[in-house]
């Protein structure tokens, strides 16, 4: 019973895999972010304005997707869907669509609850001078519900990154199956995950960094 | 009950029904043991993030912290391959299961109890004191019974978390819902393609966890109303 961390640390081969693989994560889970938080503006959208049909549909698939575990969500995306619908896909479309679907369904849960905070008076404003609800909506209810809720948008979005490393069981290569790799040559697995934890770690402090600078940049209005 | 949704739908879908049920027991008992454990954890860290003691507070503030921002995955892995290796004997997997799901319940847990008894206004404590309770109780009697109404929500909440964590119990070789479900749909069999599969294992976990997520949001709306009284 020893510590070897050297054997992962000597080789450039593995440091190198571990880079790209903290790419990977990154990259994928920022477009997810991205991408889910724009279909969950959809989806509340749909539920604010109570839209028949669009709204039921998306009070289902919020609770169906967020009363589901993701690795299922997955898997039916990269597996089964293609064999019923017959396309193919590379490896990272598949996680990015599962991921971009499971993020949008908690924003929107978020969402929801951002919206419904945001003062009647304001809609009542807005009405009384004369501005069509739709408008209404994207400039007085959509960025005050926005910034109200950031800090709760903030949060669920670094535990959801700490959930992608399992995109890894689908042959993705991120930074979970770059340790898998090397966990798999060197057999030293707990010094392999010991360093990904920190990796993690070190990656959720800086998405979480990037969060509030991008908060201050865009609430900047709210302080004035 | 095997041979009845044999009758009902069929082979091979009656055994394949059969066996994912007859596996969904041990993502119950894994779950259950995660919550339990993490309970008892998360009970001690918030009851040291509570008290005037600089030390207790740092370390709860650290544990929690730590595990929170480690993924789930890590663990299973730091318990299931990683420690194994490291001691060189073999791990029994309900053990390594349930040590890394009962971490990360724990962290969870722990904030949220440890931000309803910070909620509890100063007042109530220096209340407690005037007429003459002494720390614990006022700790139980005064302080907890309003700090349990406010975190029961949030706590249930939690359990839907930690149902669909066990799933990625089946990496390092638990056999729950999630493995099971996952071989049948790696089978060349007729009528268990994974397209059928995993939307049958998501309705399985949906009628698991979707019950809980109502009962939170039941105990929510409760608790706003109660503020509202107050």
């Amino acid at each position: 019973m020893e510590l070897r961390f050297f054997e992962i640390y000597r080789s450039s081969e593995y440091l190198l895999l571990l880079f790209k693989g903290a790419g990977t994560s990154l990259i994928l889970t920022v477009l997810a972010g991205l991408l889910g938080f724009i279909f969950a503006v959809l989806l509340s959208f749909s539920n604010y304005f109570k839209i028949p049909i669009l709204s039921q549909f998306s009070t289902c698939f919020v609770e169906f997707t967020r009363n589901t575990p993701l690795i299922v969500q997955l898997f039916f995306f990269a597996f089964g869907l293609p064999i019923l619908l017959g396309y193919q896909w590379p490896f990272w479309a598949h996680a990015l669509l599962a991921l971009t679907l499971n993020f949008s369904a908690y924003f929107a849960e978020i969402l929801r609850a951002g919206f419904q905070n945001v003062g009647k008076d304001q809609k009542e404003a807005a009405k009384s001078l004369g501005i069509k609800p739709i408008i209404a909506f994207l400039k007085v209810i959509f960025p005050q519900g926005v910034s109200k809720v950031y800090p709760s948008l903030n949060s669920q979005f670094i535990f959801l990154f700490l959930t992608t490393g399992i995109i890894s069981e689908i042959g993705v290569v991120d930074l979970t199956q770059a340790g898998v790799f090397i966990d798999s040559r060197t057999f030293r697995s707990f010094e392999v995950f010991i360093t990904l934890t920190i990796i993690y770690i070190a990656l959720s402090v800086f998405l979480k960094t990037c969060m509030s600078a991008l908060n201050r940049v865009l609430f900047r209005w709210q302080d004035m | 009950m095997k041979e009845f949704l044999v009758d009902l739908l069929g082979k091979p879908e009656g055994i394949v029904i059969f066996q994912l049920l007859d596996a969904t027991q041990f993502t119950i008992y894994l779950s259950a043991i995660a919550f339990l454990g993490g309970g008892a954890i998360a009970l001690v860290l918030a009851f040291m993030a509570t008290i005037k003691n600089r030390f207790c507070r740092f370390f709860a503030m650290v544990y929690i912290w730590f595990f929170q921002s480690t993924p789930l995955l890590m663990l299973l892995f730091l318990f299931g391959l990683g420690v194994p290796r490291l001691v060189g004997a073999d791990v029994n997997i309900w053990l390594a299961a349930s040590s890394a799901l009962i971490l990360y319940a724990s962290a969870y847990i722990g904030e949220v109890w440890r931000g309803a008894l910070k909620s509890i206004p100063e007042s109530q404590w220096e209340a407690g004191a005037a007429v003459g309770l002494k720390f614990l109780p006022i700790f139980f009697l005064v302080i907890l019974p309003q700090a349990v109404r406010i975190s029961i929500a949030p706590t249930v909440g939690f359990m839907v978390q930690i149902i669909k964590g066990t799933s990625l119990a089946y990496i390092i070789g638990f056999h729950d819902l999630m493995a099971i479900g996952k071989r049948w749909a790696n089978a060349p069999v007729n009528g268990t393609e994974p397209y059928i599969i995993f939307p049958i294992m998501a309705l399985i976990y949906f009628s698991l966890c979707f019950p809980l997520s109502k009962i939170s949001k039941w105990f929510e709306k409760r608790a706003s109303l109660d503020k509202l009284n107050a």
